[in-house]
């Protein structure tokens, strides 16, 4: 191999959660991606400011027009962008204000007024910027990160899965949420988590956002008919980490 | 084929020195539904299960199976099969994974099915337990299960023990099996006589009559998109099915970029991605993009496709799929009954 490929990563508007797993990643896992890779932007670990970069990993969502000009400036300087987590690629936890108006004195009381919490809504930067690739997950899977910087390291088409969760959920042979009286979003959700929150007796909220076509009126009427939701809860189920595919499909 | 009996405690020990000698696979609890694991002790066992959720087919192919490791230019075979008994499995489990060793063997043959194969032993085990949506005694009726070396039915006191294959009758020695009396065959005989009426669901008409005219519905796009209306194309239907058996291989490279795995994991026609091909230059096409048309290929290859290959329906009335379908629109005798009577 000659030269490393050169990485930058980036965050928005974000908890940094998604930068924290890429530190969680494991010192084995992530050595072995450091003979291949060099961070040359960073914030969370160096003061540099690279000019160009082969991949850019881009946390947070987009949701202050002030952004913008940061997230064109990456898109000039990269060859490749990648979305890194649900704000990134969704909105995520984010974009629960963007059917709200008054969350700024629910959550912050007397500092409701802070110049910062300015802010729009909370958009995918694909809403800025052409992105490469979109890691989903809150946070972000850090196998699933490895796996496609890797891929495009060694010249591989990197693949996100398509498909529900239910199919990780039924390989690992977990008792259906509905089969115990609970609902879950598994059914419209994107696999590629292996479905731990069914497995450990939660519903799916979604979190890797929905699959290319979710059967989104099929799951409004299951929520109603087999979970027992009121019609409006049903309606505002998928809002948590999914407001943005729903504004698209409605 | 000799019949055995075998006192319910002298089971527990003929089950517990296997346990010691060899991989069991068999049904334990899992929360309120059941599945085949690895046997660690005899008091997990549960012959009286229903249904499992998924099919014991997973102890021949897992979900995901390594198929070869690869290391530059070198390739070597990941098979590493070892003796292993699959113990309780139902008759119409028994049923699949016949037709699956049919199907892996025909044309180009899954050397690694096969091979994990050869080295199972399947001692089947009787209904006690009939599923909320079992169909087993109306589907492909002239089909026998078959493929299996020994068949365990519980009678009062214990078990009457079928021993099939040299297999099995080697299995007798390591118990304490006594012939089983003429009074306890007829015991076992009326118990799996008795399920085969306890369906709740019943295929009204002949694999011939559903064959000929699921196959003429094919053009009916209208009455498959109601079918199909509520469908997520979860896949579930598929994932759960003993007689489904696509896969979908990946190379999994490591960090060196010269070394990794190829491996396969279940795949299912429900799911959108499954018909997605290369055109080559980036470019993919879905020849089923569309939901309904998904919906129909999985009945197509239940009822009709593969009839001539296996002597009846791709279908062993497990109820599975119907169970696990979140908007219930799975179930075959549904469909089926449905396109028989329009
Ligand atoms: S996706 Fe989740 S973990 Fe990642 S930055 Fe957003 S909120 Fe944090
Ligand atoms: S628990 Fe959720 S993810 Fe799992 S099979 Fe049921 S609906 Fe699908
Ligand atoms: S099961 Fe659902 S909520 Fe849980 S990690 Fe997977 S996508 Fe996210
Ligand atoms: S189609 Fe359904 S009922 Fe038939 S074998 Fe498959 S899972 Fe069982
Ligand atoms: S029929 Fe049911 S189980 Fe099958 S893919 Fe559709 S929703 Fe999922």
């Amino acid at each position: 191999m000659s030269k490393k490929v050169t990485v930058a990563s980036f965050d928005f508007t974000s908890c940094e959660g998604c930068q924290i797993e890429l530190t969680n990643m494991g010192e084995h896992v992530f050595m072995g991606l450091l003979n291949h890779i060099e961070f040359v932007e960073f914030r969370e670990a160096m003061s540099e400011k690279a000019d160009a970069y082969d991949i850019a990993l881009v946390e947070g969502s987009y949701s202050r027009e002030i952004d913008r000009e940061r997230l064109l400036e990456i898109r000039r300087k990269a060859k490749i962008v990648i979305a890194m987590g649900a704000c990134a690629t969704c909105g995520g936890i984010n974009a629960l204000k963007n059917h709200q108006n008054d969350w700024a004195e629910n959550v912050y009381g007397d500092k409701a007024s802070m110049p910062h919490l300015a802010s729009a809504k909370a958009l995918p930067i694909s809403a800025v910027i052409k992105v490469d690739y979109e890691l989903p997950g809150c946070p972000m899977n850090k196998e699933e990160l490895v796996k496609v910087v890797n891929d495009l390291v060694h010249g591989k088409a990197p693949l996100i899965p398509d498909h529900p969760v239910c199919v990780e959920c039924k390989a690992r042979e977990t008792v259906c949420r509905f089969e115990l009286g609970d609902h879950c979003m598994g059914m419209v959700s994107r696999a590629g988590c292996g479905a731990p929150c069914p497995a450990h007796g939660i519903p799916c909220e979604g979190c890797r956002g929905f699959v290319s076509h979710p059967n989104y009126a099929a799951l409004e009427k299951v929520l109603v008919e087999k979970a027992g939701f009121s019609r409006e809860r049903a309606a505002n189920k998928a809002q948590m980490f999914t407001s943005n595919y729903l504004e698209k499909l409605r | 084929m000799k019949s055995h009996f075998i006192s319910d405690s002298d089971f527990s020990k003929f089950v517990e020195s296997l346990i010691r000698s060899v991989r069991v696979v068999a049904p334990v609890a899992k929360k309120t539904k059941f599945s085949f694991e690895t046997l660690e002790s005899v008091s997990d066992l549960r012959l009286d299960y229903d249904v499992t959720i998924l099919p014991p087919k997973k102890a021949i192919m897992p979900v995901k199976q390594e198929l070869v490791r690869f290391n530059g230019n070198s390739i070597e075979s990941a098979i590493s099969a070892q003796d292993q008994v699959l113990l309780g499995v139902h008759f119409y489990d028994v049923k699949a994974i016949d037709m699956l060793d049919e199907l892996f063997s025909q044309g180009h043959k899954d050397y690694n099915w096969l091979a994990y194969r050869q080295h199972t032993t399947i001692i089947a085990s009787n209904v006690q337990k009939v599923s909320n949506r079992a169909f087993f005694a109306s589907v492909g009726q002239g089909v026998q299960a078959k493929g299996h070396d020994g068949f365990l039915t519980k009678v009062s006191g214990g078990y009457v023990f079928d021993a099939i294959s040299p297999k099995a009758e080697a299995l007798v020695k390591q118990g304490t099996f006594k012939d089983a009396s003429p009074a306890q065959v007829t015991e076992a005989k009326v118990a799996n006589e008795k399920v085969l009426k306890e369906c709740p669901e019943t295929l009204k008409h002949s694999t011939e009559a559903v064959q000929k005219k699921v196959r003429e519905a094919f053009k009916k796009e209208e009455l498959w998109k109601q079918f199909s209306d509520q469908c997520f194309s979860c896949g579930s239907c598929n994932i759960v099915c003993p007689t489904c058996y696509c896969f979908d291989v990946q190379d999994e490279w490591n960090l060196d970029g010269t070394s990794g795995k190829r491996c396969r994991t279940w795949d299912g026609c429900m799911l959108g991605e499954f018909a997605q091909v290369s055109l080559g230059g980036g470019h993919t096409e879905n020849f089923r993009e569309e939901r309904h048309t998904r919906f129909r290929h999985r009945m197509m290859r239940k009822a009709t496709y593969l009839n001539d290959k296996l002597n009846g329906p791709a279908c062993v009335g497990c109820g599975r799929c119907s169970s696990s379908c979140v908007p219930d629109i799975a179930d075959p005798v549904k469909i089926i009954n449905k396109i028989m009577e329009a």
